[in-house]
């Protein structure tokens, strides 16, 4: 069983576009990253599967449970952290969270204890006076609290300082470690990196490609930059592999995604000062996903 | 229940305060009253028959005796209980669900396991007990200081249905302030508008009241269903004016249940 399994999810918002036909599947245990750029559809694809707002068609299940109708069931199971994170001014940090908690049949004041540590927040403050980050952990305490078997998290370290994003990232570990599938969605590629298993990457509301993070990096692309002595400008243009290619005086940089030793022959033609071949970050293998 | 609880105790400073208010009047008023039936009483007659003919109807004074206890309570504390209870009503009405979105804290609420429908229903019982609570109150202690300030007889079945008949108002504006809601989600939109929906409706049937021609109006509001001055008068509330009480508060509350299940909601 997948713990989400989506199947040509549209939602359209009158005639502007939302998401269009978005396929997903979430294998249990795994930790699944979603990525796009602000306004791809992340938010809306998360919103559809948690029922706040329904789809135009197409279907979604969680923990094998239809996300339309049987939304009740599956939030038992489910922790969510918005990306915006807004609460009853008028409640201390415990009363929110043990009202959160008065809705799972658990008893959950050891778990909030442990994590509210962790985060180092402090329950006794008012919600109003709290900083955009502080708010944020009492979020990510409220997503966590029930112990869930599923947590969606849409942008979950906005706001919060790296060290709190580095804690953060070590209790999401840990809840994986025990099982915890997690679905979470960014526009920042280098968390998505440390975290995630598997990615997909979304665009003007449609799902461009689902890989694993390893296949992504290892297998298909290299960062590639040659110091030339003259400067040409057609250097490897329209050279079969070659993607983002951009040329400044006598370098040429560009990532390829094919077989090494090809480029090797073709750079017998020049004369070369100096060479590098790196590792791409995510970042640049999917920028041109964006372009 | 875990809703239901949250918004009494959210909504418990409101409510005390508008009860506070309207008890502080009604009390107020009614230890006025030995001095109105007393040697003044005459006196206060002669100077109501001075009063233009429409705004002795507009009082229900043709009707009913403001030197008699019922009628005295129907203009100086019924009008207001009406009207105060009616706002309050349809701002409760209109902030209870639509509150959770204007603050965006919709999103945190359903992402616990409730349904839609629960949501309703326990912000719906709590509005109501909210009614409930104001009303008991200021009718209880109303009647008690009636009681200690009024030394002839009265009808005691007529005041328990001037204590009753504003709830039923009162439920039929909470429930247009609902419905009101579903489609105006800013409060500071729709406070306004709902406080203009009861004042308007107060006025119309001041309308209705002055002018025969107007009479048709009187089933366009609800400050007419439970006019204080046709309740004394009667001994009772209108059956007509019940049922429709009971099918707008109705309406409303069934489409507010079949929209709010299909609308998109985002914070």
């Amino acid at each position: 069983m997948n713990a989400i399994e989506i199947k040509s999810l549209t939602k359209q918002y009158g005639t502007s576009r939302g998401i269009i036909d978005v396929d997903l599947q979430v294998q249990e245990g795994e930790v699944f990253g979603f990525i796009g750029p602000n306004g791809a559809g992340k938010s809306t694809t998360i919103r559809t599967v948690l029922n706040f707002i329904k789809p135009t068609k197409g279907e979604a299940q969680i923990l094998g449970l239809d996300c339309f109708t049987q939304s009740e069931k599956i939030k038992r199971q489910i922790g969510y952290l918005p990306s915006e994170v807004h609460y009853y001014d008028d409640m201390k940090v415990k009363e929110l969270l043990n009202y959160s908690a008065s809705f799972y049949k658990k008893e959950c004041s050891q778990k909030i204890a442990e994590l509210c540590d962790a985060l180092e927040l402090s329950t006794d403050k008012k919600l109003e006076e709290l900083s955009f980050g502080n708010k944020k952990k009492v979020g990510i305490v409220q997503a966590l609290l029930h112990e869930p078997k599923l947590l969606i998290l849409d942008e979950p370290t906005s706001g919060l300082d790296p060290l709190m994003q580095n804690k953060f990232f070590e209790i999401l570990k840990e809840e994986n470690k025990k099982g915890v599938t997690i679905f979470f969605s960014s526009h920042v590629l280098t968390e998505v990196q440390k975290m995630c298993h598997r990615v997909a990457i979304i665009k003007d509301g449609k799902i461009l490609n689902i890989e694993s993070i390893d296949n992504l990096r290892a297998n298909t692309y290299k960062k590639i930059k040659i110091e030339l002595k003259n400067p040409v400008d057609n250097v490897f243009e329209n050279f079969p592999g070659v993607v983002n290619r951009s040329v400044h005086d006598n370098c040429v940089e560009f990532l390829f995604n094919g077989q090494v030793d090809k480029i090797i022959k073709k750079l017998y033609e020049y004369s070369i000062i100096n060479i590098w071949i790196e590792e791409p970050q995510l970042e640049e293998i999917f920028m041109h996903y964006y372009e | 229940m875990v809703i239901y609880k949250r918004e009494i105790f959210r909504n418990r400073k409101s409510t005390m305060l508008w009860t506070s208010i309207l008890l502080s009047y009604n009390v107020c008023m009614l230890l006025l009253y030995p001095s109105m039936v007393g040697p003044l009483k005459d006196s206060m007659n002669v100077m109501i028959q001075s009063f233009p003919k429409e705004m002795i109807a507009a009082f229900g004074l043709d009707k009913v005796s403001m030197t008699e206890m019922l009628g005295f309570y129907n203009t100086y504390c019924y009008l207001l209980v009406t009207i105060l209870g009616g706002i309050f009503a349809v701002i409760q009405g209109s902030s209870i669900l639509s509150k959770e979105e204007d603050e965006k804290t919709i999103e945190f609420l359903l992402s616990k396991p409730v349904s839609r429908n629960n949501i309703i229903t326990s912000k719906i019982f709590a509005v109501l007990t909210n009614l409930v609570i104001l009303n008991t109150i200021i009718s209880v202690i109303s009647f008690v200081t009636i009681e200690l300030v009024n030394k002839e007889s009265y009808n005691r079945r007529v005041l328990l249905l001037l204590f009753i008949a504003p709830i039923f108002m009162q439920i039929t504006f909470a429930a247009i302030g609902l419905i009101i809601s579903i489609f105006i989600v800013k409060a500071r939109i729709n406070f306004p508008t709902g406080v203009g929906i009861v004042l308007g409706c107060y006025f119309i049937s001041i309308i209705a009241t002055i002018s025969s021609k107007a009479d048709f109006l009187k089933y366009f509001t609800p400050f007419k269903y439970v006019d204080g001055a046709d309740i004394i008068t009667k001994q009772a509330i209108e059956p007509i004016y019940l049922i429709i009480m009971a099918i707008v508060t109705l309406t409303c509350v069934i489409a507010t249940y079949i929209i709010y299940n299909k609308k998109d909601i985002v914070a």
